[in-house]
């Protein structure tokens, strides 16, 4: 049961370590408007 | 009558050497390879304007060369362009290592005092990202920051540079020096569509010909995308990416009063844009691509392709033969 309980505390540790790790990188936000536009002819003028 | 000689053929020399026999011009491609049954089946696959030629890495150029493009791993890189320097000869690489460039930058007052331009880096990024920052620069009074940012690699070698690239400490031009990069850890960046959002790690690579274009660039930064790979996986299986890549460019600066970014970005397979790219910088040293106008800068030297080409006419040529840019309209988010 001891063993049980100290598994199930380091599997908690292992999962709120991982996802501090995984979202402290600094991340972009999606772009909310426009999109991408081929260039062509006039742009190239 | 104009002569190119095309060094390696893995999966950017392979696409440069089509490229090249397709430019009007270029009256003969001479191509040496490791391999020299390799080099006489392609040599034989493109036509007769394809000669293969046996050349080891101490042997001097053959004569009447009048451009060389080397595709070969970055260590070697150095060694060719100071052969093609004892031999009067520019030269176009396809090199995407901090290292090699560097090497190479050590030959700039040499090959002034030549009057031969070298330009090291003519891949997808550096190369294409740095004609793209031209081409956002030009449309602004000044320029205060690049963010460049690449996801793919052009094959084997390339994927061994960039991994190479992620490895060591990144530096980033800030304020007119060099600093540790001061947001070490991944950021998103969203590339076109289908590449879309991919995590990006701060690399040096590259940043050192942006910084010798754009010399009063306040900050200038390079990111690369993890390679997106299987782990584990069924060999003809590994590559998620299926050999497809991108670059976004982000520029911002002054016009008039306002200040403003532009975002360009390519898609397309990494190694066929690096390949073209390659191709039309040799085209153009040689002097075989009149449309692609010399850009009113430096006539000698070791430069990037942000100084050494005309960004209008190159890019629209890279249409042409299938590399297309796009340009983000609307809020520009790194």
């Amino acid at each position: 049961m001891k063993a049980l309980r100290r598994g199930l505390i380091v599997a908690v540790i292992a999962v709120l370590v991982g996802g501090f790790v995984k979202l402290r990188g600094k991340g972009g936000v999606p772009p909310t408007s426009g999109g991408w536009r081929e260039l062509d002819g006039p742009d190239f003028r | 009558m104009t002569q190119v000689l095309l060094e390696g053929l893995g999966a950017v020399g392979i696409r440069a050497a089509r490229q090249l026999v397709d430019t009007p011009g270029v009256d003969a491609l001479l191509i040496a390879s490791r391999s020299s049954t390799r080099a006489a089946e392609v040599a034989t696959a493109l036509g007769d304007r394809a000669h293969a030629v046996e050349l080891r890495p101490d042997d001097p150029l053959p004569t009447g060369v009048d451009a060389v493009a080397v595709s070969l791993p970055s260590a070697v890189v150095a060694q060719r362009a100071e052969r093609a320097l004892a031999s009067a000869t520019p030269l176009a690489a396809a090199s995407d290592d901090a290292e090699a460039i560097d090497a190479v930058l050590t030959l700039n007052a040499a090959a002034q005092s030549s009057d031969l331009l070298i330009a090291p880096s003519c891949g997808l990024a550096p190369g294409l990202a740095d004609v793209l920052t031209r081409h956002a620069a030009d449309a602004l009074d000044t320029v205060d920051e690049i963010h460049v940012a690449r996801a793919g690699a052009a094959g084997p070698a390339s994927m061994a540079a960039l991994r190479r690239a992620l490895r060591e400490p990144a530096l980033e031009w800030s304020d007119g020096d060099w600093r540790e990069e001061r947001h070490p850890n991944p950021e998103l960046v969203w590339f076109p569509d289908p590449i879309g959002a991919r995590e990006c790690a701060p690399v040096t690579v590259g940043a050192a010909l942006l910084v010798r274009t754009f010399r009063d660039v306040h900050r200038v930064t390079m990111r690369f995308a993890e390679p997106f790979v299987r782990r584990f996986a069924l060999p003809g299986r590994r590559g998620l990416d299926d050999g497809w890549g991108s670059t976004r460019v982000e520029v911002w600066g002054w016009r008039g009063q306002t200040r403003e970014s532009m975002v360009y970005g390519v898609i397309d397979r990494t190694a066929l844009a690096a390949g073209t790219v390659l191709a039309l910088t040799a085209a153009r040293l040689a002097g075989a691509a009149p449309g692609l106008a010399a850009r009113s800068g430096p006539s000698a030297g070791v430069h990037g392709l942000g100084s050494l080409v005309e960004p209008v006419p190159f890019l629209a040529e890279l249409a042409r033969r299938g590399v297309k840019a796009a340009v983000f309209e609307g809020v520009a988010v790194a």
